[in-house]
Order: C-alpha cells, then structure tokens, then sequence
C-alpha cells in the first residue's frame, strides 16, 4: 500500500506527535502523501525528533504512527516494535558499525532473521548507485566524511521490503556535485521500488531541486505543508536574490 | 614446590573464569541495558564480594550450601554429598566471591556501546539477538579480555573464601595461596617464596595482557 501510496499521492503515513522534549514542546499531526516529503525548518525545531518517533525511538506516550494498509485502512504501527515497522533510516550522523566494512554495512539491513533469502544483488545496487563499490572492503574510520555519509545512504536503500525511508539530512557532509548527481538517482530508484520518503533538511536549495512536498516546522509546529515551490517561495527569492538574479532573470 | 597446588588452583581459575563469563554475559548486558531500580539492586549485589571480607563470603556459603538450609538439602539429595569440601563447591565459592570481577567489567563495555548503533541497528530491522550479536559483542571484545583475565588473576589469589569452604585437602582443595599458608605455619620459608613467587608472576603477566590489550585498543582507536 505504501507502494501505491508513492506512485499515486495518496495517503501513505501519518505521524502525529504531542510531546514535551526538553524545552521544546512538539505538537505535530502531519499525513505523507507525496512519494517524497521534506521536513524543513531551523535547527531545533523538532525535525529529527519526528523521525525518531516514527521510527519509535521516543518515549511512545503522545505519539501516533500509522501506515495505510493494503485494504484502505490505516494501521496503527505506534505500538509495534521498532523492528518490525518496516522502515529504512539513514540517521543525521552517520551511525555505520565500526567494526564491519562498508559491504557489511551496506549488507546488514538484509542480514537479519527478518531478511533470511539472499539479497545480494540489492546490496551490490546500492553499492553502485551510491559510488561506494571501492571502497567495500575498507573500514569506516578509512572513509572521509562524505564518503561516510553516502554509505549511510547506500544502507538506508539496502533494506529489503522497506515501506518507508525515512533520511535526517541525508546530504549532510555530500559535496554539492555529488549531491546534485545522487538526487535523480535516487528519487529514480525509489520510484522504481514504489518506496516513499520522509527526510529532514533546513537546506532550500535541497527542498527546491528534490520538488518534494515540505511540511515547514517551527518551534516544534507545523507552519505550513505543500508543494516546495509555494512554501519555500519565499525562502527562493531570498536566495536568488542572494546570489544576484531577480525573478524576471532566474 | 607445590605443583599439585598449582595444577589445581590453575584448574579453578580456568574453570571459574570459563563458567563465570558464560553467567556474567546476560547478567552484565541486562544490568547495562536501563536505569530500573532492580537493575541497580543486582548490581550493589553483584559488588558486594569487593566489600565483604571474603570469611563472611566464605561463612555464608558454607552454612548456605549445608545440610542447614533447604537449598543445601536439596544439592546433598541431588549429589548424594555436600558441595563443601568438593572440588565443585570450591568453583562455585569462588564464582561468587569473583562475580564483581567479571560482571563489572562487562557492564562498562556493553554501556559504553554507542546507543545511536543499537538504536539504528534496531530501526533497520535487526533483533535483540542479532543486535548483541553482530554489534554489541564485538564492541566490547576487550571488556571481555578485561573480565576473564581480572577473573582469572583474582581466583588464583582468592584464600578466605577457599579456605571456609574448601578446607586444606591436598590435591582436592588446597590451592596456591593455602599452600603458602601451610608452608609458613611449618616455617618452610624458602617453599613459601617460591610459590608466592609463582602468584606474583601469574598476576603480574594476567595484569600485563590486560594493559597491553588496552593500550593496543586506543592506538587502533586513534587511528
């Protein structure tokens, strides 16, 4: 159903959140229907919090996550297991196992009880599509930081039967060429694979080349959700004028 | 020189250590997994060998292991003898009185696992089993060196708590450190040298593979 959610903009996942986390009071009550949406806003308005929550790496009291079934039917995952939720994540700070080189990384998501068939070929795809395949056999600490981070990426795409892939600030530390060349790519296989993603971002220009649905965050609230053109209008003529062009001269 | 003393108390210590890391794993790793009171009991607990003199240890277990107490019936019934007195009953003492040796080490490791890679592990749908498996065991391999070989060291020395429940039996339960014993109450000095010496070097080389392990760790982690 995510599946069809993400070719069709339907409904595929909601997420609401009425939690106090330190000073930072969320209140959010959002539902995902693009095949890619982007949580944008400032630094600690909540953004990462919310894919924890959905993730359930939050304390679950105050949070509701939903996923809409293959019948039609929303089904409440907010008491299920973070494990068997279904989901990819590539985590703001690269998380990579330390003591696994980058294929065992990448190879991880599929190796568990979950996953028992063989999914090579998904982990050698990845390895490509990300240009990691060189560095397999090396460690993390070998890596630079972009490199990292595209690993990161590479193990978040290597979940077999994802429904939902949830990216904190996935290009953080990626150069803006390799960025710009990554993104079709990306959005092109998940397309291909039907998987709808939520990721996290405070970078427009990120928001503007994606053409995802944003859903803006302030203070730990909704401020406003559409198209990336109509929300992030203002935030665009601000940085084209930043860099010097006017509207008649994009 | 007592080789007799050192094969059995070289026997002990393995066999302690080997038993000790099997029942401290799931021990440590529940007690590092949250802050719930019940958690910090068994910890205080688990501590309590490196406060209590190891007679009171010694005490308790002899009367505990007795035909005294209903658990004490019950191994003389299952056995058909007491575990005081036994080579068993000596490994079991000293589990106990070396359980904070083991455990405490292994709870340090487990914690200092990053939770950001469990939590990860977790969301791409790795289980408790796997997570322990392929995460948090390697992680903290040098936990476990630390744990067996502090274990080791420490049951080779161990004498109050041998002697309460093991006695003086030669080749059953007289270990090193009871052998030294005797050979100073017979004023045999030079025999009690020696084997003191042999206590010393097992130590000292158990402490070295500790520091030389640990030393390694954070020049790898340094890069």
């Amino acid at each position: 159903m995510a599946e069809r959610a993400a070719s069709q903009n339907t409904p595929h996942h909601r997420l609401a959140v009425h939690q106090q986390l330190g000073p930072l009071r969320l209140d959010v009550d959002i539902t995902f229907s693009a095949p890619w949406a982007l949580i944008f806003g400032p630094s600690g308005s909540g953004k990462s919090s919310l894919l924890r929550a959905a993730c359930g790496l939050l304390d679950r009291n105050g949070v509701e996550f939903a996923r809409h079934d293959t019948g039609g039917q929303w089904l409440s995952m907010s008491t299920s297991a973070t494990r068997r939720r279904s989901l990819s994540y590539a985590p703001q700070n690269s998380t990579l196992f330390p003591h696994l080189t980058i294929s065992e990384n990448v190879a991880f998501p599929s190796q568990s009880p979950r996953n028992e068939s063989n999914h090579k070929p998904l982990v050698e795809e990845v390895l490509e599509l990300f240009e990691v395949k060189s560095y397999a056999d090396r460690l993390p600490r070998e890596l630079s930081g972009g490199e990292r981070q595209r690993v990161n990426l590479a193990r978040a795409f290597a979940v077999p039967d994802a429904k939902l892939m949830l990216l904190d600030e996935p290009f953080s530390g990626v150069d803006r060429a390799m960025r710009d060349a990554l993104l079709p790519r990306m959005q092109e296989w998940l397309l291909l694979h039907r998987i709808p993603v939520i990721s996290v971002s405070h970078d427009v220009d990120e928001a503007l080349l994606l053409g995802a649905e944003v859903v803006v965050l302030a203070s730990g609230s909704v401020v406003s959700q559409g198209p990336a053109m109509e929300v992030l209008s203002e935030e665009r003529v601000r940085m084209l004028k930043a860099l010097g062009y006017t509207e008649e001269r994009p | 020189m007592d080789f007799p003393a050192l094969g059995l108390t070289l026997r002990l210590a393995c066999l302690t250590t080997l038993l000790l890391l099997l029942f401290a794993t799931p021990l440590a790793a529940w007690i590092a997994s949250g802050r719930s009171v019940g958690k910090r009991v068994a910890q205080a607990a688990v501590a309590l060998p490196l406060v209590l003199p190891p007679t009171v240890l010694g005490f308790y277990l002899l009367m505990g292991l007795g035909p005294a107490t209903a658990l004490g019936r019950t191994i003389i019934r299952c056995l058909g003898h007491p575990l005081a007195f036994t080579f068993p009953g000596l490994v079991l003492g000293s589990m106990v009185y070396s359980l904070p040796f083991a455990v405490q080490p292994l709870v340090a490791g487990f914690a200092n696992v990053d939770r950001s890679l469990v939590e990860t592990a977790s969301v791409l749908g790795a289980g408790p089993w796997t997570i322990f498996r392929r995460i948090v065991l390697p992680l903290s391999r040098t936990s476990f060196l630390t744990a067996a070989v502090l274990t080791f060291a420490h049951t080779v020395g161990e004498f109050g708590v041998v002697l309460m429940i093991g006695g003086d039996i030669p080749g059953v339960t007289r270990t090193l450190s009871i052998s030294i014993f005797d050979q100073v109450q017979e004023l045999n000095y030079a025999a009690a040298n020696r084997t003191a010496l042999w206590l010393v070097a097992l130590s000292f080389v158990a402490l070295l593979i500790v520091y030389m392990r640990s030393h390694r760790t954070q020049e790898a982690e340094l890069g």
